[in-house]
């Protein structure tokens, strides 16, 4: 009889990590900075990495001008991982992007995502409740987001604060990557909200 | 007395730092600081209007304020201690913050061997970050130098204010008994009053940590059987591990009596009972909407639920047979109605029929509308009149019927033999074709409650939408199928007699009066010319119709070649008209952005907005009869005109008669699908969406959010 109280542990292991298994990330096709249709579920298989960013926004310009954003773009990047950058901002909003004029700020921060996104409608900020700029996401190769949240652990819109700081995305790339289990799955994103 | 005097001429002014948007100073409750003696000093932010800072948790975005104290050896300074936040809505998220002003305070202690006589310099490096839409992170090296003294005073300017904000701070429940309870991804926090406690008022919950209590979500309110006040809170999307207890600022409207002082916040902190799961994520779905109405079109939360989506359409179907551009049909239904079969099943299935038609021409439509938006397509409700082929197509459809209906010529006499043979003998075909035929006609009155609930639809996946547009289409066949099912309630109806004749032919007004309005849309998609093209069309047919009776009532057959010779004619004259292809893309229309309306373009709103004065949005279209009555009675009324120039707003006409990306896109960032819409933008508050349905009351109370109504010179 004590073999199966042996397996209680696993047991709830299992029901735990089952209810709290990563849920799945929600399908959108946005027109990237050239008007060329994205569409997250052609990127199945693969890592992705959901960027939400306002070039407007302190905190997002914290981390592009801090070089952290595009360092960790082609970081990953190089590493077969795709990286989507979304600007949610609504299309009334004065911070607004067309498409080509995020494409220009991408360019001039020497940027490197896999594509850059306008979501004008901000139907995609809605459907994921992206909250802030930067809030990051990862989704895993078969679609399940596996990281939501801030992009690090100093909650500050200091750009020297970037590269010191436990950067949430890459642990949870290196670990998904290893094959391990994503150790902080989830965190509460800071930034600019995003603009509705 | 003496005192007084002598430490208000040692004090030092606190240096002021000014930025674009907050002044920032650090400011002392007393005139001097005692040996041995705690002393309170406060961080003073005062925000330009419309601009806010932070609380310790900035809810769904934002930063704390932080200070950083530098201060003389062996001065002790305490926590940070922060006044009650409120929540400010930043779109569909929420913030907790400050506006106006705030005084952050920080208790100090003074060293026991100060030297009498000597002064400190308190100095601090505070950061904030100050967000409308736009957030800047600022900060200022500030400093307050005091004296060292045996006795202060209150100082003068800021000594109340501070005693005051120190009275204020959120300080432990009294007297209440306070249990917080997980369930599923909810926190019930339970607040039992003493006996004779006071009615708190409405409550609302700030939680101290990030990560626990979800921000924008809904905080409802119950009083449980025990006399317990329950809050019942949702837990955060992204929850933070090692949820314990539950602390944090509770509000109250009323407040809560503590010694007999009303008390506006406290602080609580509860072990948590049970388990909590991470809850749903935060509702972004729809765009703030402040209704101004009363409640008959108010849609009370910004979250609508799919429940209240589909009881909205539904009611705004019903709605639909009240709007003008419906009479017609619905009065021809009337009047077959009363003619009707003495077979009380015939009319039943009938009935029953024509609701089918009315259900699936909607159905067709929401289909045909998602497979237009799969397609990338940016139209939106109302669209059929967004295109001259279908405006000339139903005039000349409506011109025809008012003829038949003046009695220029009998129907049955118009369609070939067969085809009647097949109407007649299947009255239930014929039913379904005049369902059809009402929504046609009914889609561009977008009726109050439309509008939220078909943005709700069109931003919902494809079982949403349809789901939505079946509640409409229900809505707007139940009164059709409920006179056809209950007979009873047809004996209102006269009996059937001479009256008939008479009362079709004037029914035949209405449809001219159609006529008249689709001729104008046209006017304003197209042209003078395609004015007069389909009006020779109208009087060719006019001609070849009455050709077409004579023939029918037994003279030579040359009336009949006149009658198809005109027929064919018309087609020939409308051709052009009808062939279809997009209107040029010449800027329309209406010829409404003149005067003071400034024509809509995708900036004209942001950069108008940039000049920091209120912008308001009219989303019209020709065809759109609500818009134009809301025009001519409301926005064009002289009171209007003064109170929008009163204000300073610019005034901004969005123009949707024909088809428009950038007015689509627009509109769907407001969260709606068709027009009539009207937004009002504010220097740095939430744009405010007027009802559909305007009255002079609405716009002035908008207005007066704006604040008093200044002389503005006119050159």
């Amino acid at each position: 009889m004590p073999m199966p109280i042996r397996f209680v542990p696993a047991i709830v292991a299992f029901v735990a990590g089952a209810a709290c298994a990563s849920s799945p990330a929600p399908d959108f096709t946005l027109s990237d900075t050239h008007g060329k249709p994205v569409k997250l579920s052609d990127y199945r298989g693969k890592y992705v990495v959901l960027e939400w960013t306002n070039p407007e926004c302190p905190f997002v310009r914290k981390h592009y001008n801090s070089g952290n954003m595009q360092g960790l773009q082609k970081e990953w990047v190089a590493r077969d991982v795709v990286w989507l950058a979304v600007d949610s901002t609504r299309q009334s909003s004065y911070e607004y992007k067309t498409p080509r004029q995020l494409g220009e700020w991408m360019s001039a921060e020497d940027a490197a995502p896999t594509a850059a996104l306008v979501d004008g409608t901000s139907a995609t900020g809605r459907a994921y409740g992206a909250k802030t700029t930067p809030h990051m996401f990862v989704v895993d190769p078969s679609g399940n987001v596996i990281y939501s949240g801030a992009i690090d652990d100093r909650r500050t819109s200091n750009p020297a604060d970037a590269k010191a700081a436990n950067n949430y995305v890459r642990a949870a790339l290196i670990e998904a990557l290893a094959g391990k289990p994503v150790s902080v799955a989830g965190t509460t994103p800071y930034g600019c909200s995003v603009k509705y | 007395m003496a005192s007084l005097a002598l430490a208000s001429s040692i004090v030092v002014a606190a240096s002021l730092a000014k930025t674009e948007h907050v002044q920032a100073e650090l400011v002392s409750e007393r005139t001097a600081l005692i040996p041995g003696k705690p002393i309170t000093v406060a961080l003073r932010l005062k925000m330009a209007d419309g601009w806010h800072t932070y609380w310790r948790n900035p809810g769904d975005s934002g930063l704390p304020t932080t200070i950083a104290w530098k201060l003389p050896e062996g001065v002790g300074v305490g926590a940070l201690q922060w006044p009650a936040p409120r929540a400010l809505p930043a779109g569909p998220l929420v913030n907790y913050g400050y506006e106006g002003e705030v005084l952050l305070l920080t208790g100090l202690t003074v060293p026991r061997d100060a030297t009498i006589g000597a002064t400190y310099k308190l100095a601090a490096h505070a950061d904030w970050l100050v967000c409308k839409e736009v957030c800047i992170p600022e900060g200022a090296d500030l400093d307050v130098e005091l004296p060292v003294a045996e006795r202060s005073d209150p100082y003068p300017q800021w000594g109340s204010a501070i005693a005051a904000a120190r009275a204020a701070l959120p300080t432990p429940l009294q007297g209440w008994r306070v249990n917080a309870r997980g369930d599923g991804s909810k926190v019930a926090v339970s607040l039992t009053p003493p006996d004779n406690a006071a009615d708190p008022g409405a409550l609302r919950f700030f939680p101290d940590e990030e990560g626990r209590i979800e921000p924008s979500g809904k905080q409802l309110q119950e009083r449980d059987s025990n006399g317990s006040y329950v809050l019942t809170l949702p837990a955060a999307n992204q929850l933070a591990p090692d949820f314990k207890r539950v602390a944090g600022v509770v509000t109250a409207s009323k407040g809560f009596i503590e010694d007999g002082e009303r008390v506006a916040a406290v602080t609580i902190d509860a072990p948590l009972v049970g388990t909590v799961v991470a809850g749903a994520k935060p509702s972004v779905t729809s765009t703030p909407v402040i209704d101004l109405s009363p409640p008959a079109n108010a849609v009370p939360d910004s979250q609508i639920s799919f429940v209240v989506a589909v009881l909205l359409a539904f009611v705004g179907g019903v709605m639909l047979n009240l709007m003008p551009c419906v009479f017609p049909v619905l009065s021809l239904k009337a009047l077959a109605l009363a003619e009707g079969h003495a077979d009380a099943r015939v009319q039943r299935l009938q009935g029953i029929a024509f609701a089918a038609g009315i259900v699936a021409t909607f159905l067709a439509l929401a289909g045909l509308l998602l497979v237009l938006r799969g397609a990338g397509e940016q139209l939106g409700w109302g669209f059929q009149l967004q295109s001259p082929t279908v405006v000339v197509g139903l005039a000349i459809l409506f011109f025809a019927l008012a003829l038949n209906l003046s009695g220029v010529f009998e129907f049955t006499a118009l369609v070939p033999s067969a085809a009647a043979e097949w109407e007649a003998g299947n009255p239930y075909a014929d039913a379904v074709l005049s369902g059809i035929l009402a929504v046609i006609i009914a889609s561009p009155c977008t009726a109050p409650f439309m509008g939220a609930a078909l943005g709700f639809a069109f931003s919902q996946s494809a079982f949403v939408a349809l789901a939505v547009f079946l509640a409409l289409g229900l809505g707007m066949a139940l009164p059709y199928a409920l006179f056809a099912w209950f007979p009873g309630w047809r004996r209102v109806l006269p009996k059937p007699g001479a009256w008939m004749e008479r009362l079709k032919q004037v029914l035949a007004f209405p449809l001219y009066a159609t006529v008249a309005w689709l001729i104008w849309v046209l006017g304003a998609q197209l042209d003078n010319d395609a004015v007069i093209r389909l009006l020779v069309t109208l009087v060719i047919i006019a001609f070849g119709l009455w050709s077409w009776r004579i023939y029918r009532g037994g003279t030579g057959r040359s009336w009949a070649a006149a009658a198809a010779v005109a027929l064919v004619a018309a087609g020939i004259v409308a051709w052009p008209l009808l062939r279809g292809g997009e209107p040029d893309a010449r800027p329309a229309v209406a010829s409404d952005a003149a005067g003071p309306w400034h024509a809509f373009t995708p900036t004209a709103v942001s950069d108008l907005r940039e000049g920091g004065r209120p912008v308001f949005v009219d989303f019209t279209a020709a065809w759109c009869v609500t818009c134009q009555v809301n025009k001519r009675m409301v926005l064009n009324d002289p009171q209007i005109r003064d109170a929008f120039a009163s204000h300073g707003v610019e005034l901004v006409r969005a123009d949707w008669t024909r088809r428009d990306p950038v007015i689509t896109r627009a509109l769907a960032a407001l969260g709606r699908q068709g027009v009539p819409v009207y937004a009002l933008y504010r220097p740095g508050k939430e744009p405010l969406l007027l009802p559909e349905v305007l009255r002079k009351r609405t716009v002035l109370d908008a207005l007066a959010t704006l604040g008093p109504a200044q002389t503005v010179t006119l050159n």
